[in-house]
């Protein structure tokens, strides 16, 4: 097995007394691609959050790449790989699609940066088209396309995504789906966190489902998919 | 007209200190007037000084902005650091008051240091002037104006062309996303402060050396009318601040060129006969209203467009 990329250890994280994350465990390997799902309120973004550095955890530990997260400044994180697309995309609305992917590889100096502007442009044709327009002009879709290709300007090891087909028309879903899975093919590992549970656990190898601050259940997909009380709780079907 | 494009370019180059650090943290800096005349005060001083050793007049200038621009920007930086930096996550109104008490501090600071004398600037400039567009323009107008626009041009560079500068507008819009970009927020805020302080430093010095004298109380009203300015152009904005402090300052030189006339009472036959006798005049608001101008214009703009000239919408940034 590849080595822990991620590992969160009795992660809690509180909103002043509200407990959002109650001391979870969650691992992800390198070059894997794991999902977190669970119902709207559950806690997925606060432990992302978590894991960027965005907030501090009460308790537990967050460990990436071998090292506790602890004391690091939040924006070193990026430059040692671990990138995130936050909830609702985050865009930049007044900078250019341009600007928003330079933004993207605002760690990096090296000559590579370029020819990776190239490459979001050749994954996202849309883009490329509008690299004048200002960010804000563009449709949801095309919003979390420039989310998603500014996250790669990074040269992200570890990419978090929270919710990237949230609000998105199903054809787009889809075209969101196809662009995680390639992206994990290239071999960026992803913790992705989805509401949609079925697409989320068709692309991953691994989930944990999540309630109310704690990690309910976590196994490979194909038996999250079989699981009865799974296929009821978040794949809307009947019991039995 | 020459004269209210010259002082516009100044209202210009101090509301851009304004309106990059209401962008990037919505804080109206009140102690930004300060910072501008501490930037003459020191400039002054040294200009003196050197002057009385003799010292060729460009070079005694030249040296006194450079001592100015970076006590300026110490300044700056160190008012972000203590005063403002502590209460980032504060309601917005404990900065807003605190912005207040800074500026008052540093103008009792200055008095202080300088006493509540008049520092004069030493007769070493020769009044040379031109004819420019059927205008006379003096060499210190024309100095002052090109060098504004020279800032103004370098700023927006900054601003809209390099990495600091997209970092910067990026942090304006969304601080957290900026974060997760790798941008260190904290560096970019204290970078905004120290730009504003070093473009207030050689304003300052212009200004100063404009009216022939500098003094502790110089930056309330400068910098009132600066803010004047930013809003007038859409705080938050940076071309906006340019076009509202050249718009300003324009107005403010056409309203006291033409008030006098324009309240002439003996105009409208309401003077009393004695005064307007043989073309005499009864004037209600002389030139010396012209101060006032900035605090109409600021009035207006907030009664009737309250996002400025080249509108950004407020509450764009919640
Ligand atoms: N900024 C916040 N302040 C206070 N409570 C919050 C905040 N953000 C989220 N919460 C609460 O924390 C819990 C988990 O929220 P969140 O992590 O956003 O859930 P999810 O992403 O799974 O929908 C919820 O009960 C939510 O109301
Ligand atoms: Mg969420």
């Amino acid at each position: 097995m590849s080595p822990v990329l991620l590992e969160l250890r009795g992660l809690e994280v509180n909103y002043g007394g509200i407990r959002a994350v109650k001391g979870i465990d969650l691992e992800v390997r390198e070059g894997e691609l794991v999902c977190l799902i669970g119902a709207n309120g559950a806690g997925k973004s606060t432990t992302l959050r978590a894991i960027c550095g965005l907030l501090a955890p009460r308790a537990g530990s967050v460990r990436y790449s071998g090292a506790d997260t602890a004391g690091v400044p939040m924006h070193e994180l990026p430059r040692k790989g671990l990138v995130m697309v936050p909830e609702g995309r985050g865009i930049f609305a007044q900078l250019t699609v341009e600007e928003n992917l330079f933004m993207g590889a605002f760690t990096r100096s090296d000559i590579g940066i370029a020819q990776d502007l190239e490459h979001q442009y050749e994954t996202f044709p849309r883009l490329k088209e509008r690299r004048t327009q200002t960010a804000g002009t563009l449709s949801g879709g095309e919003q979390q396309m420039l989310a998603i290709g500014r996250a790669l300007m990074a040269r992200p090891r570890l990419l978090l995504l929270d919710e990237p087909s949230m609000g998105l028309a199903p054809r787009l879903v889809a075209k969101i789906f196809e662009i995680v899975r390639e992206i994990a093919a290239e071999g960026v590992t992803i913790l992705l966190v989805e509401q949609n549970a079925r697409l989320a656990l068709e692309v991953a190898s691994r989930g944990y489902v999540m309630e109310s601050g704690e990690i309910t259940l976590a196994d490979v997909s194909a038996a999250l998919l079989a699981n009865p009380k799974v296929r009821e709780a978040y794949l809307g079907e009947g019991a039995g | 007209m020459v004269n209210g494009l010259t002082l516009g370019a100044v209202y210009a180059i101090v509301a851009l200190g304004y309106t990059m650090v209401y962008g990037i943290i919505q804080l109206i800096n009140f102690a930004h007037g300060e910072l501008v005349m501490i930037g003459a005060m020191v400039a002054f001083t040294v200009i003196n000084l050197l002057a009385a050793a003799g010292m060729p007049p460009l070079a005694v200038v030249l040296i006194g902005t450079a001592c100015a621009i970076p006590v300026c920007m110490l300044v700056g930086y160190a008012m972000e650091r203590l005063a403002y930096r502590p209460l980032r996550q504060a309601p917005r109104l404990a900065p807003l008051i605190t912005a207040i008490g800074v500026s008052i501090i540093l103008q009792h600071l200055a008095m202080l240091v300088w006493s509540r004398n008049v520092m004069a600037f030493p007769q070493i400039i020769p009044l040379t002037s031109y004819s420019f567009l059927g205008a006379i323009v003096t060499g210190v107008q024309l100095t002052i104006v090109g060098l504004c626009f020279a800032m103004m041009a370098g700023l927006a560079l900054l601003v809209y062309r390099t990495r600091l500068g997209t970092a910067m507008r990026a942090t304006a819009q969304n601080p957290q996303v900026a974060r997760l970009m790798g941008v260190d927020v904290n560096r970019v805020i204290a970078a905004t402060f120290i730009i504003g302080a070093a473009l207030g430093a050689v304003a300052g010095v212009m200004f100063g050396t404009y009216y022939g004298v500098a003094q502790y109380t110089m930056g309330s009203v400068l910098g009132l009318k600066a803010f004047a300015a930013a809003v007038l152009g859409g705080i938050g904005n940076v071309p906006g601040a340019m076009v509202g402090g050249l718009v300003l300052g324009v107005v403010e030189a056409l309203g006291a060129g033409y008030i006098g006339e324009l309240t002439d009472l003996c105009r409208y036959g309401l003077g009393p006969e004695a005064r307007c006798a043989d073309g005499g005049h009864f004037v209600l608001f002389g030139s010396n209203y012209q101060d006032v101008f900035a605090f109409v214009v600021l009035i207006l703009v907030l009664v009737f467009r309250p996002s400025g000239l080249l509108g950004e919408r407020v509450g764009d940034r919640a």
